[in-house]
């Protein structure tokens, strides 16, 4: 049986090629990227300006701290589920800690901490609530952002959380290198870490099974209940670090951090390549995808495009991504 | 029954294949008004197709021959063009709107019911009401149905299909989810039907319920009539004999049951529940693999046999105790299983084998990752390695171990799926349907991959459709009915007219318990 890893006809140059562009094209980042290296050609040709380092430098600023959650949230995306709360969970998670550093007077450690705690509290309750209750994660989170804000509220009455302990107000303005600071720095950290976890770990093998087909990875032997419970907790706890970052560089615990967030999030890392159905994407996609939404954003103001064009298309390239990424199922993972 | 009077619904050389698979070839078939016809025949025989073809299922064009009603060719393009016709079918499984009332179920898919497009509720409860004062059914109208057990919702289902007034009606296995006095409260409904003329095709695995209620059988058998008989010539022997025949004998490889080796595997008072519907299961199984021993579970479909096998491996939830090596192990989970040295091919590989998001080579390591990492690493080279050994050791052909699972055959499909739960090494393997919808060379490598690794000590445990090639693999058979093993007998000892004596007689017995 020598067949098995290889096939042996004369024309497997060519095949053997064609399949790997066939799979280059499944994998959908590099179509990502090809999309992305166009429109930014395009933004380019018609505004240099758009590649001005100013012009990148806040691209890539405001993609630290929502790339932070897109992370999670692909790991969570991967494992077969998804959350809507990001958004509430990132502000809620910044207001509380602002006033334990505050109001309460405790260390910035602590604080930091507990808005951490917070994050990683209310992913642990979403995962049990989707996982042991069976509610679907799209009731859940949708009820948990409500929550969220209405928390926010609450905490804060309605008032930013003002001022902060200078130590905030440090991390937040520090410049690291290109006028990029420690947000930035956690976002590539955490996004390689998360990229090697999914790709090359037992549990991200877990995890992609578990997305793939609950009952197969059940029967395997893999605890799938605690992968998305888990995955739950992680998108909690990098909503709360990214609510926090944003805080820090306001300097002040505003009640608007994270709202919106949480569709912007699912559309990056969706335009990326990661499956809407569970079980396939990586980090490097969902990270690219949702790099490739700001620079269409930020692309339709330097070129000068009325702000409702911008919404609509972010809209218009959300549907076409989901849209591919059917078609790619459809031709390339199957199923039925 | 009166088989000179002219024939209501009839069938003649309905012939048709499936992609190159000759499923009918040729059936005549007919049901004169007043007569309950049974169709019988093995899993695969054809049942199912004829009632497909019969009921519009398989619409006109898909097969050939001609279905006449009362004389005259009739071709159905749908189910609903065949009731519209007076063809009626009640499926196997229950298909009723959970969230609607009886009555609205009753009437499901019913037009001008009430005023325009409003629906008149009272009226089609009182219809309703009507409808099942005449059958002799004790079920409240205005109930909903998600309230009801499934016995009481197959009489829904039967009301839904009476509802249009058919002269033809189908029953598809209408006992199989019923209890001994439901199947009572059936048989009567069934006979006031049969004195208003109707006539009805019952398939059936149940010989002693065709010996209750029908007065014609005709017995299938690879997708031909074996054999049509009036009801003064029934005899359970003669239909046991006809359902088995004597196919073409395959060649399976020699193996001697092992002797005096140790037990491997000890299940005493196993027991687990059914879900619901069609699915029984199984009760108080005692049963015991030895080392380098193939032991067969023989039965019908839902006779609990895989429920035992999903016991064993903690796929649902069991009572009783599980030996391993003679040690009892507590298994809640498969993971638990796993960890005692059990394996579990499951049957259906497409909802719960395959994982259509990985590539060949993830599908065979996943689960069995462990010796292939270091501290929650994989290591690339070493799963590599494994995973072409494994696509050799079992002849996988892929192009490659990347390559998308989706584009194997069938046959490749199942050889991934052995070398997956092969990796282990299990000691006790549970295989349910192991070659099911695969080819015929495929089939043979499984045999001699069976019969090999039952040389190498493992412990093989099969449950197959097919009673032909599990009693030509196994060293021991245990025939399953409704739950429990009922018979027992070694290489050599009984063919698959004993499988089906057995099952006939279990349940005769159970039947005349349930009306003692």
């Amino acid at each position: 049986m020598n067949s098995a890893a290889e096939v042996s006809s004369p024309r497997r140059g060519t095949q053997s090629f064609r399949r790997r562009l066939i799979g280059l094209i499944a994998v959908g980042e590099v179509g990502v990227l090809a999309a992305m290296a166009l429109l930014i050609a395009f933004f380019w040709l018609l505004e240099p300006a758009f590649l001005s380092e100013r012009n990148i430098r806040a691209i890539l600023n405001v993609v630290s701290f929502v790339g932070i959650i897109a992370i999670g949230q692909t790991i969570l995306l991967v494992a077969g589920e998804f959350d809507l709360s990001v958004g509430s969970v990132a502000g809620l998670s910044a207001v509380v800690a602002a006033k334990l550093m505050t109001a309460a007077a405790l260390p910035v450690t602590v604080g930091i901490l507990g808005g951490i705690g917070v994050g990683a509290l209310i992913g642990l309750l979403n995962g049990l609530i989707v996982v042991r209750l069976g509610i679907p994660a799209f009731i859940q989170t949708l009820g948990m952002l409500f929550i969220g804000q209405g928390l926010i509220q609450s905490v804060t009455g309605g008032y930013p959380v003002y001022p902060l302990p200078e130590a905030i107000n440090t991390i937040g303005g520090t410049d690291l290198a290109f006028g990029l600071g420690w947000s930035f720095a956690f976002f590539i950290i955490a996004a390689v870490a998360a990229d090697f976890v999914l790709r090359r770990t037992v549990l991200g093998r877990n995890i992609y099974a578990t997305g793939g087909n609950k009952e197969v990875a059940h029967l395997v032997g893999i605890n799938t209940n605690a992968c998305k419970i888990g995955a739950f907790i992680t998108v909690g706890a990098l909503s709360a670090i990214a609510g926090m970052f944003v805080m820090a560089d306001l300097g002040s615990g505003g009640t608007s951090i994270g709202s919106g967030w949480e569709l912007t999030v699912i559309a990056g890392v969706v335009v990326g390549g990661v499956s809407l159905f569970g079980g396939a994407g990586t980090v490097a996609g969902g990270v690219v995808g949702i790099l490739m939404l700001k620079v269409v954003q930020s692309g339709l103001v330097v070129i000068g495009v009325n702000s409702n064009w911008q919404q609509i298309a972010v809209g218009v390239i959300m549907v076409m991504a989901v849209g591919l990424d059917i078609v790619r199922r459809r031709y390339f993972i199957a199923g039925a | 029954m009166s088989t000179n009077q002219a024939p209501l619904f009839s069938a003649t050389a309905i012939a048709k294949n499936f992609g190159g698979v000759q499923a009918l070839r040729g059936v005549d078939f007919d049901v004169v008004s007043g007569e309950i016809h049974a169709l019988l025949g093995q899993n695969g025989a054809g049942k199912s197709t004829l009632v497909k073809i019969l009921n519009g299922v398989h619409p006109a064009g898909s097969y050939t021959g001609t279905i006449q009603l009362d004389g005259q060719p009739v071709s159905f393009a749908s189910p609903a063009d065949a009731r519209s016709n007076g063809v009626g079918y009640v499926p196997q499984e229950i298909e009723v709107l959970e969230q609607l009332s009886v009555a609205e179920n009753v009437f499901a898919g019913r037009t001008g019911l009430g005023d325009g497009v409003l629906v008149h509720q009272r009226k089609l409860e009182q219809r309703a009401a009507e409808i099942f004062a005449d059958l002799g059914i004790d079920i409240d109208p205005r109930a909903y149905v998600a309230s009801l057990p499934s016995a009481q919702r197959h009489l829904v289902m039967i009301a839904r299909a009476i509802v249009m007034k058919p002269r033809v009606l189908m029953l598809d296995e209408p006992t199989a989810s019923l209890s001994g006095t439901e199947v009572d409260a059936l048989f009567a409904v069934l006979r006031r039907l049969k004195a208003q003329g109707v006539a009805m095709i019952y398939i059936t695995h149940r010989l002693p319920e065709v010996l209750a209620i029908c007065d014609r059988a005709t017995v299938l058998r690879d997708g031909q009539v074996a054999v049509r008989i009036a009801r003064e010539d029934f005899d359970a022997e003669t239909f046991i004999f006809s359902m088995s025949g004597q196919r073409l004998q395959r060649l399976f490889p020699e193996h001697a049951a092992p002797v005096g080796t140790p037990t491997a595997l000890e299940v005493r008072r196993l027991s687990v529940d059914g879900h619901g519907g069609a699915v029984h299961g199984a009760r108080d199984i005692n049963l015991s693999v030895a080392a380098g021993e193939i032991v067969g579970l023989a039965g019908l479909l839902g006779s609990g046999r895989s429920e035992i096998l999903h016991g064993i491996y903690g796929r649902v939830l069991s009572e009783g105790e599980i030996h391993v090596g003679g040690k009892e192990v507590s298994i809640k989970s498969p993971a638990d299983a796993r960890a005692a040295g059990i394996a579990l091919l499951t049957e259906d590989r497409k909802r719960d084998g395959l994982l259509f998001n990985l590539p060949v080579g993830a599908n065979i390591t996943i689960g069995n990752l462990a010796p292939l990492s270091r501290r929650g690493v994989v290591r690339g080279g070493l799963e590599r390695n494994a995973i072409v050994a494994a696509m050799r050791a079992l002849n996988v052909k892929a192009s490659s171990p990347r390559a998308s699972v989706t584009h194997l055959s069938g046959g490749n499909q199942q050889k991934l799926l052995f070398a997956r739960v092969l990796m282990r090494a299990p000691k006790v393997l549970l295989l349910d349907e192991p070659t099911k919808g695969v080819d015929a060379a495929t089939r043979h490598e499984i045999y001699r991959l069976v019969v090999e690794l039952a040389d190498k000590g493992v412990s093989l445990l099969i449950v197959a459709s097919e009673l032909e090639e599990l009693i030509g693999l196994c060293d021991r058979c245990l025939v399953v009915a409704d739950g429990r093993i009922v018979d027992e007998f070694g290489r050599g000892e009984g063919g698959e007219d004993r499988v089906l004596r057995s099952v006939t007689a279990a349940q005769a017995e159970r039947q005349a318990q349930v009306s003692a």
